[in-house]
């Protein structure tokens, strides 16, 4: 058999030993890195979900370009064509003349109002749609930059207040998610290379004795790094099953609380990637702390 | 890489180890032992004994001179060495040094572990050293369930099962009681017919009387007499 692996069995072997002999301690890193990525996979899910239904939001949101009355179909088009070509635009409308008096006697309940007039006074326009990226002040003032001066077109009207809360609204939640995960990585990530150490101070007999009988550097060490990664995967597991459990029994308050307040549910859990990547941070964190307590060790002599 | 046949295994060369500036733990020592050579290392508590062998094995460095083991020079070897070189030498301590949550059988693989031994080829030559010390018996017991001799022999299983081209023994016999004392010798002495060079750390004056080996007596941290092996008594294996 290759020697190669039979170090790595051996070494497996030495790290399921010393999970066993340090019990107390290894599931103390397990719970500390299954509380850590709890916070962190809630505040993920939390984060995610808020920025689809402000994305949802966002795609409501639209620019009309009010054109020139009076201006042939053909040409409407044509500038359509030529909104559609300017960067940061997803998609244009055209609304005639005659949708925008449907549209207006649809909210009004009738054209009463307009019956006095001779023609039509409702204006053709352009309806925007923004790319995601673009919706923002810089987005629509480029835009407005662009189309300011271009015959047949009149004024834009836009919600900028609007565009402007939401992506300030976007990145405060994002700031807040990214500052909390990185306070609370640390956190455990100490955590773990403390209980590590811990361990370590715990068989310095073996390690001495290892010594002694000629084990190499990488023959004392890997262990220690399997039992972080292990403690760090078991954590992951554990907190996405508390995620999952949380987020199963809350679905059915949260879902009719948005439905009542936004008029919208449609909440999701994490896909099969985020979920890897959530228990694989774990087993990440398991082994950066074991790195972080192995710095600097010199060793048994 | 190994010492060329015929080239003293333990070569030193004004040797001097200072843990404090001015104090000498061992002052100029120059030495060679040779191959299949069995030594006694004499002396007061405090003469150097226990220092001199853990420049042999690595544990330290020399503060002053050179030492070859095996062809290595010590006091240049990496850390990343020092394990190849510890690999060769078997070591002995009057404390035994065996981890009591393991089997016997475990403790003795543990030499075999280190360097990527098979597990069926471990056990094999596992059991085989236990039997030869008479211990095979005993290989699934922990070892706080074995008597100090007992202890000692599995202790001297594990320094032997890499077949090591040298035997440090650091008072060996210390804990043991002169009948226990005798085996353990015994079986150290016969590791030294197989062409193992032994290097005993001993105060007792009447085991190195009974083997007639060559004997270094330190003091004060040098070599205060190197007396030959004599043709006394010497015990048979397992007498």
């Amino acid at each position: 058999m290759n020697r190669a692996l039979v170090l790595i069995g051996i070494a497996c072997a030495n790290a399921a030993r010393g999970l066993r002999r340090a019990s107390s301690t290894s599931l103390l890193a397990v719970l500390t890195i299954a509380i850590v990525l709890v916070l962190i996979g809630g505040a993920w899910l939390l984060v995610g979900n808020m920025s689809s239904l402000l994305d949802e939001f966002g795609a409501e949101l639209q620019l009309t370009a009010y054109l020139d009355a009076n201006l042939p179909e053909a040409r409407q088009n044509e500038l359509a064509e030529r909104v559609a070509a300017e960067p940061g635009v997803e998609r244009v409308a055209v609304v005639t003349q005659a949708e925008a008096l449907a549209r207006f006697e649809k909210i009004a309940g009738s054209a009463e109002l307009l019956e006095g007039l001779a023609e039509n006074p409702l204006p053709p326009s352009l309806e925007i749609t923004l790319a995601p990226e673009a919706r923002t002040k810089q987005g629509i003032d480029a835009l407005e930059a662009s189309l300011s001066g271009v015959p047949g077109i009149g004024e834009l009207a836009h919600g900028q207040d609007w565009i402007e809360g939401y992506a300030r609204a976007i990145a405060l939640v994002r700031g807040l998610a990214l500052g909390l995960g990185c306070v609370l990585g640390l956190a455990a990530l100490l955590i773990v290379a403390n209980t590590i150490r811990l361990a370590v101070y715990a068989r310095r007999d073996e390690l001495d004795i290892l010594a002694l009988v000629g084990a190499s550097r990488t023959f004392v060490r890997v262990p220690f790094l399997l039992e972080g990664t292990l403690q760090g995967l078991l954590g992951g597991l554990l907190a996405l099953a508390i995620v999952f459990g949380t987020y199963a029994l809350l679905l059915p308050q949260l879902e009719r609380g948005l439905e009542l307040v936004l008029g919208r549910s449609g909440l999701q859990f994490f896909t099969t990637a985020q979920a890897i990547v959530l228990v694989g941070a774990g087993a990440a964190l398991g082994l950066l702390g074991s790195i972080t307590a192995l710095v600097g060790w010199r060793g048994p002599s | 890489m190994t010492s060329a046949p015929g080239e003293s295994p333990v070569r030193m060369y004004h040797v001097s180890k200072s843990y404090m500036a001015g104090q000498f733990a061992l002052q100029d020592v120059s030495l060679e032992i040779r191959r299949g050579e069995f030594v006694f290392l004499t002396g007061s508590s405090g003469a150097g004994k226990s220092t001199l062998l853990e420049l042999i094995f690595a544990a330290e460095q020399p503060s002053e001179g050179q030492i070859v083991v095996l062809g290595r020079n010590v006091a240049r070897l990496g850390p990343g060495a020092i394990p190849a070189l510890r690999r060769r030498i078997g070591v002995v301590f009057q404390d035994f040094k065996l981890l009591q949550d393991r089997t016997v059988e475990e403790n003795v693989r543990l030499a075999l572990d280190v360097v990527g031994t098979p597990r069926r080829e471990a056990r094999t030559r596992v059991f085989q050293l236990l039997k030869s010390v008479g211990l095979q018996h005993r290989r699934f017991q922990q070892p706080r369930t074995l008597s100090g001799g007992e202890q000692q022999r599995v202790a001297l299983a594990r320094a032997l099962v890499n077949e090591p081209e040298i035997l440090l023994a650091d008072e060996p016999t210390g804990n043991l009681d002169p009948e226990l004392t005798l085996e353990i010798m015994d079986l150290i002495a016969s590791a030294s017919t197989r062409g193992t060079t032994v290097i005993v750390a001993t105060h007792n004056h009447s085991l190195i009387e009974r083997y007639g080996k060559r004997r270094l007596r330190l003091e004060g941290g040098r070599i205060a007499e190197d007396i030959p092996a004599t043709a006394g008594v010497e015990r048979g294996v397992g007498a």
